[in-house]
């Protein structure tokens, strides 16, 4: 029985490291201490492995065939992929995988009717890339990527994302091993990338989802926060927070939101968010 | 629903990019050869010519998903300081003058959270 020890969610856009001193002082401050924040609670956790959920940016899949969920099998993951280390400014890391939980993953969600894709050779884009250059800089958590469509219609609804995460978490229950797991969420806030709304952030829609976190109500939250208003807030970015959703299936009660900036520098509202408590 | 969902999945300039982004050697060609490129590729003369002009808002309204209109317009102009300021975004800022004053208009606020 694997145990998970830690729940996390936070923004991955490229700004906070492609170009992250474009945005003003105080936000770059905000950043800079709830990412060290995170990355103390994390290493206090312990945690063997992370297994994080973001999205995946039309890198790993073509748009004729986009898996709802894809899990990255392989022993060791190396990014960020060529097209994106420009743009995120980041040099090439290797990350151990674990090969073990992954591939498990995969078998067992498919004995439990749960289709995820898989590769073995997966690509980082700035979903995996930025999140791991600041909570796991040195690449010595081992590193079970899971991929999710937010972007390519059909989007998935938030519904479906924690009840896949509800899966998820009796799945690792059962995982014949004794590994402490930290789950990671990765993506959002609002931002709309590449649409007509490229600068907008929408303050007002990140407040009143991160206050329906901290009221820690999972029904409330599943019944209000639709893919509609997710979409309206943003079309094809804020969609992300489905990764946050799936992940709220692993916790119980209020999260603690560490920090919160309507980052228009960065394109994207930009939150981190950690939840002291977690389903047994 | 949103803009994305006026994406055309099936849209031969949709599936090009995949590859484009993951080819080193078709992303030179890309600005050697674009019109080469799109013809083995098979886009429609519409889709060579809203992708050649870097029109921003012709892309939306053909159906390119519009994650990968900035990925086109990077491959144009390079990837390094993605900037508000970078020519990529000025094109958007073109394209789009309405929503950019409005999203210019947002305050640049902190907000500190606890709890």
């Amino acid at each position: 029985m694997a145990r998970v020890v830690a729940a996390m969610a936070l923004t991955h856009s490229p700004g906070l490291t492609g170009w992250f001193d474009r945005a003003p002082e105080d936000q770059r401050r905000e950043a800079r201490r709830a990412l060290d924040e995170m990355r103390d609670r994390l290493q206090a956790a312990r945690p063997d492995v992370i297994v994080l959920f973001s999205n995946d940016h039309l890198l790993n899949w073509p748009i004729n065939n986009t898996p709802e969920y894809t899990v990255g099998i392989g022993a060791e993951h190396v990014g960020p992929a060529d097209w994106y280390d420009e743009w995120l400014a980041l040099d090439k890391y290797r990350i151990p995988g674990h090969p073990g939980i992954a591939r498990y993953l995969v078998n067992e969600g498919a004995r439990r009717r749960l289709a995820f894709a898989y590769l073995r050779d997966m690509q980082f884009d700035d979903g995996v890339s930025v999140p791991m250059h600041y909570l796991n800089p040195e690449g010595a958590i081992p590193l079970v990527p899971v991929t999710m469509n937010c972007t390519v219609p059909p989007i998935p609804t938030p519904e479906r994302a924690y009840q896949v995460g509800t899966t998820l978490r009796d799945m690792l229950r059962a995982y014949p091993g004794t590994e402490r797991v930290a789950v990671i969420a990765t993506g959002g806030l609002s931002h709309e990338p590449g649409g007509p709304r490229y600068f907008w952030v929408d303050e007002e829609f990140d407040r009143w989802f991160l206050d329906l976190l901290k009221q820690g109500d999972h029904a409330a939250l599943l019944r209000e926060c639709t893919l509609e208003r997710m979409e309206a807030a943003g079309s094809g970015g804020t969609a992300e927070l489905l990764a946050w959703v799936l992940v709220l299936a692993f916790t119980r009660g209020p999260a603690e939101v560490l920090a919160y900036m309507p980052a228009v520098a960065w394109r994207s509202g930009t939150g981190m968010v950690v939840w002291p408590e977690l389903q047994s | 629903m949103g803009n994305v969902e006026r994406c055309d999945k099936t849209l031969p300039v949709n599936e090009m990019i995949y590859y484009v982004r993951r080819d080193a050697a078709l992303r030179e060609r890309w600005n050697r050869d674009l019109e080469g490129l799109a013809r083995e590729f098979g886009l429609s003369r519409e889709e060579y010519e809203a992708v050649r002009d870097k029109d921003v808002r012709r892309m939306h309204e053909i159906g390119v998903h519009q994650y990968y209109v900035p990925q086109i317009l990077r491959l144009f102009y390079g990837a390094s300081a993605n900037t508000n300021s970078h020519p990529a975004l000025e094109a958007y800022k073109r394209a789009y003058p309405e929503e950019t004053a409005a999203a210019e208009r947002l305050p640049a606020r902190p907000a500190r959270e606890r709890g």
